[in-house]
């Protein structure tokens, strides 16, 4: 018996260790229903203080978290059952009696504040103490004789009570005085920032707005600082806080506000509909209230709106009038170009263009800023047509000059012949309009060098050093421009002049290494007026200071002899001899300088190639021993190709191929072959250039990819024997060319007339747009990849399959399937029978 | 929503003359060594209206700012600086603001 009883007992103790152990886990993974369930059940064996602690706070947490649904009611119960279970001090009174307060349970509100002691008011609880506040002096005065009456709380809100008497009086000394009374730990505190705003507004409105923003967002007086700042501001802040009201503080603001009928139905429509505030809805609202925001608003609104919302077109032309084509058109060209749709946003503009010059040719400026804009987009030779006419219109626009000189400048097959032409006219006339301006006299300076005007450029330059003294560039421009006029007088022996230009660039406060060269031409100059071998002292001596490498001198004094008409060997002799010379990086890289420097004074190319011809079995060693590195070996090549020395280039440009096997070296070496003649090149190169091209955008090689585009342009450019521009330019006249209607009919002939219209319509537009050159690319893309290249060539010769093809590009671009393949069109172009009747199957 | 007008403190109508004012006195509160890209902002903007050509230019090639606040701010122009606020509406805001949602967010719950 005695071993049973021993036995029940510790079977309890084991069972209730492990509810125990359940109950703990419960409460641990905060499911306190369950925990709370079984601390129950525990309490049933024995009376545990911890468990009723344990229980106790399952009722509290509960409690809060149905709080926190807003099932107040039953947190209430909750935190009743608490109560019942834990010892004093209770935790949550004061949410207790807040939820309390929003059930509106009058008995338990009353019963529970009878409860607080003085402490509870002024210390422990002080949210509570000022939400209490608040309630007494709004809707609940009657919970003040519920509050002990020897708290610090109630002798502060006999301050309050007194101060909104004075507020109510228009007392604002006593008002200030009830405030002051009113410290910065008392229940009443943000009472009193509210009551200092709202006296302080309109007079002292930015601090009045300081007071109110400090109110803490949990304040109970935190909404009425909100409806306050609505109150206070004006303008854009105005909406966007009264909105955020509820409806009796929005209805307080808006009599205090003295707002109409229709503008409080306005904030109440932006109220309810403020999470959905479309652009339909902006474009409705703007149209329906134009009495409020005033017509012309309204309008602009509405015109802006058009951008986003195109649908809104109708309502407008029927509220506003009907938008002109300008307007419409610009609004789309705006849309279009976010949209990086330029090829539309160009035509858009266009027709504002248009509309402007016959509606309001008086409006100069906008027509000029239009072209302008449509210039920063177009073809380079629509751009510059475009800015020669929009100075037509504003006459004094100097980006406009300065793009022009560019692209004349650029663009000119043959600088030396800028004297004559529109580069020459343009530069005069943006000297005349902009004689002060630096850019344009270096574009004059070295227009005049170009045409060997030496005295002309060195005035310009003069010129600009009066405007800009310290301008080094123009300094060199002009030092240069001595040393060159110098030369020409020695050449034609007039010797007497020769020392005052090259005092002259001495003069000009430059590196020692301009002194050097004045000190080499001074040279010249003894060795042929003077004394010949003091002369070729001078000339030896300034040579190698200038040249640290022999085989750059030995490129100098070719150089400069030439340069005179002189016999080159004479001034060789004095320098080391080259012959087992290889050229370092440095060297190659003054070398490179040199002939940079020698081919912008436009020096003759074939003077340049003849002192290279001097030094050229030692460049093409030192390329083959010397393990230059890949950027030196593509500046040499640009360098040469500069000076077109095809031959140096393809010797460069095959070893640097099979060094480093790139897309550019390739095009290099392809380009050298045909000594950058697009006539010498055959169609084998274009088609291993094309998958260059390929590759050098796959590989992201942007120099690569410009320069054999450009390459292969000017192939199509040479090639075009069947008169690609009387194509274009006939732009497919069907009435008098039967070959190309017949072609129409027999490959497109199955096709309603609205679609060959659109067809054709579109044909006109990519006509107009694109290059010839870049149409034969696109196309070309068309083709299967299996058509041999040389039938492609012979094809694209044949004016009718151009005609077939474009119009297949222009059905693709229209999304219109035509049913006819490319291996229809090759059927039908078969060269060695002509063209022939295409049978289609739909026939 | 920023323009170069908002962004100087000057209205659409405003002369050469007021812009440049404006700006310098932005320059002046924001130097660039205080913050880099508030001062270029400031310096785009008034390269962008500084004068009539350059204002144009933006009227033609900047879509339109459909600004509804701005739009909504001329349905509630009222008199500045404002009225002051009578005492009753004082005392009916006080009372409009204390709802439900007020009452429970006043006291934050405290770790146990």
């Amino acid at each position: 018996m005695k071993r049973n009883l021993l036995g029940n007992s510790s079977h309890k103790t084991i069972q209730n260790k492990t509810l125990e152990q359940q109950a703990l886990s419960q409460f641990t993974a905060g499911r306190y229903k369950e925990a709370g369930d079984l601390y129950k059940d525990l309490l049933k064996s024995a009376d545990n203080g911890q468990w009723h602690q344990q229980l106790a706070q399952c009722y509290l947490l509960r409690a809060r978290a149905l709080a926190g649904k807003w099932m107040l009611k039953e947190a209430i119960i909750l935190w009743e059952n608490y109560a019942e279970q834990a010892p004093s001090p209770l935790e949550s009174q004061d949410h207790y009696i807040t939820w309390l307060l929003v059930t509106k349970n009058a008995a338990k509100i009353k019963t529970y504040l009878a409860r607080l002691s003085a402490a509870d008011l002024d210390e422990r609880y002080p949210e509570l103490a000022a939400l209490l506040g608040l309630h007494i002096i709004t809707a609940h005065p009657e919970f003040q004789a519920f509050l002990p009456q020897d708290s610090v709380f109630m002798m502060h809100l006999d301050f309050v009570r007194e101060a909104l008497t004075a507020y109510r009086e228009n007392q604002p000394d006593k008002l200030d005085a009830a405030l002051k009374k009113l410290p910065f730990r008392s229940a009443f505190r943000d009472f009193r920032s509210l009551v200092k705003a709202v006296v302080q507004f309109p007079a002292s409105a930015e601090q009045a707005h300081g007071l109110l923003t400090k109110i803490s967002a949990e304040s109970p007086y935190h909404p009425t600082a909100q409806a306050l700042l609505a109150y206070m501001s004006g303008k854009e802040a105005f909406v966007p806080l009264i909105l955020q009201l509820n409806h009796n503080q929005r209805r307080i603001i808006v009599q205090a506000k003295g707002f109409n009928k229709k503008q409080t139905e306005l904030l109440e429509t932006l109220h309810k509909q403020h999470d959905r505030l479309t652009d339909k809805l902006k474009f409705n609202l703007a149209i329906q209230y134009q009495s409020l925001f005033g017509a012309e608003a309204s309008q602009r609104f509405c015109y802006a709106s058009l951008a986003s919302y195109p649908a809104g077109r109708k309502d407008y032309d029927k509220h506003f009038g009907r938008l002109n084509p300008f307007d419409t058109n610009r609004l789309k060209a705006l849309q279009a170009e976010q949209d990086n749709n330029n090829y539309d946003a160009e035509g858009y503009w266009h027709h504002c263009l248009m509309y402007l010059k016959n509606h309001e040719p008086e409006n100069t400026d906008k027509i000029a800023l239009l072209q302008r804009h449509i210039a920063k987009k177009a073809e380079p030779e629509e751009a510059v047509a475009l800015l020669i006419d929009s100075l037509n219109y504003d006459p004094g626009d100097r980006e406009s000059y300065l793009k022009i000189l560019k692209y004349y400048d650029q663009h000119e097959p043959d600088p030396s012949e800028h004297a004559t032409s529109e580069y020459k006219r343009w530069l005069e006339k943006s000297l005349k309009q902009f004689p002060q301006d630096v850019e344009f006299l270096i574009f004059a300076i070295k227009a005049a060098r170009r045409s060997k005007a030496f005295k002309k450029a060195a005035q310009y330059a003069e010129a600009l050093l009066k405007i800009d003294p310290v301008n080094t560039p123009a300094k060199q421009l002009l030092f240069s421009s001595h040393l060159a006029h110098a030369r020409r007088l020695i050449k034609t022996k007039k010797f007497h002049l020769v020392d005052k230009e090259i005092q002259a660039a001495e003069k000009l406060s430059l590196h020692k290494r301009f002194q050097t060269q004045a000190q080499l031409m001074r040279g010249f100059f003894q060795f042929l007026s003077e004394d010949k071998k003091q002369g070729l002292i001078v000339i030896t001596q300034a040579l190698q200071k200038l040249n640290a490498d022999p085989v750059n001198a030995h490129f100098q004094a070719a150089m400069e002899a030439l340069l005179l008409d002189l016999p080159v060997a004479a001034f060789l002799k004095g320098l080391p001899a080259i012959k087992d010379q290889l050229l370092s990086e440095q060297g190659l890289t003054h070398l490179l300088q040199l002939i940079k420097h020698y081919n912008e004074q436009d020096v003759d190319r074939k003077t340049l190639h003849k002192a290279l011809e001097k030094i050229k079995p030692v460049i093409k060693k030192s390329v083959q021993q010397q393990d230059y590195s890949e950027d030196l070996s593509l500046l040499l090549c640009q360098t040469l190709d500069d000076i077109e020395h095809f031959e140096l280039l393809r010797h460069c440009a095959k070893l640097a191929q099979a060094k480093w096997q790139k897309p550019i070296w390739l095009y290099y070496q392809v380009y050298s072959e045909a000594n950058g003649d697009p006539d010498k090149f055959n169609s084998m190169s274009l088609l291993r250039l094309q998958h260059s091209l390929e590759q050098a955008r796959k590989e992201n090689d942007q120099r690569a990819v410009f320069l054999i585009g450009r390459f292969i342009e000017r192939y199509y450019e040479a090639h075009q024997p069947f008169g690609m521009g009387g194509i274009f330019d006939d732009a497919f006249d069907l009435d008098e060319d039967n070959s190309v209607e017949d072609m129409v009919e027999d490959l497109f002939g199955h096709l309603t007339e609205a679609v060959l219209e659109k067809i054709s319509a579109r044909l006109a537009v990519i006509m107009q747009k694109s290059s010839p050159e870049r149409l034969l690319q696109d196309i070309i893309k068309f083709l299967p990849k299996s058509t041999n290249p040389m039938e492609i060539i012979s094809l694209l010769q044949e004016p009718d399959f151009f005609t077939a093809m474009a119009m297949i590009k222009a059905a693709d671009d229209l999304g219109i399937k035509t049913g006819v393949s490319m291996e229809d069109i090759l059927e039908y172009f078969d060269m060695d029978n002509g063209p022939k009747q295409f049978p289609f199957p739909f026939f | 929503m920023k323009t170069p007008y908002t962004l100087l403190g000057v209205t659409e109508q405003a002369t050469d003359t007021q812009i440049k004012q404006a700006y310098l006195q932005k320059v002046r509160d924001s130097p660039p060594d205080r913050d880099q890209a508030l001062f270029q902002q400031i310096q785009k903007a008034f390269e962008t209206i500084k004068d009539a050509k350059s204002r144009l230019a933006y009227a033609l090639f900047t879509i339109p700012a459909a600004d509804f606040n701005a739009l909504l701010s001329l349905a509630f122009r009222t008199e500045e600086p404002g009225k002051p606020l009578r005492a009753d509406d004082f005392m009916s805001l006080l009372s409009a603001g204390l709802d439900d949602q007020t009452i429970l967010a006043a006291i934050p719950y405290k770790k146990s």
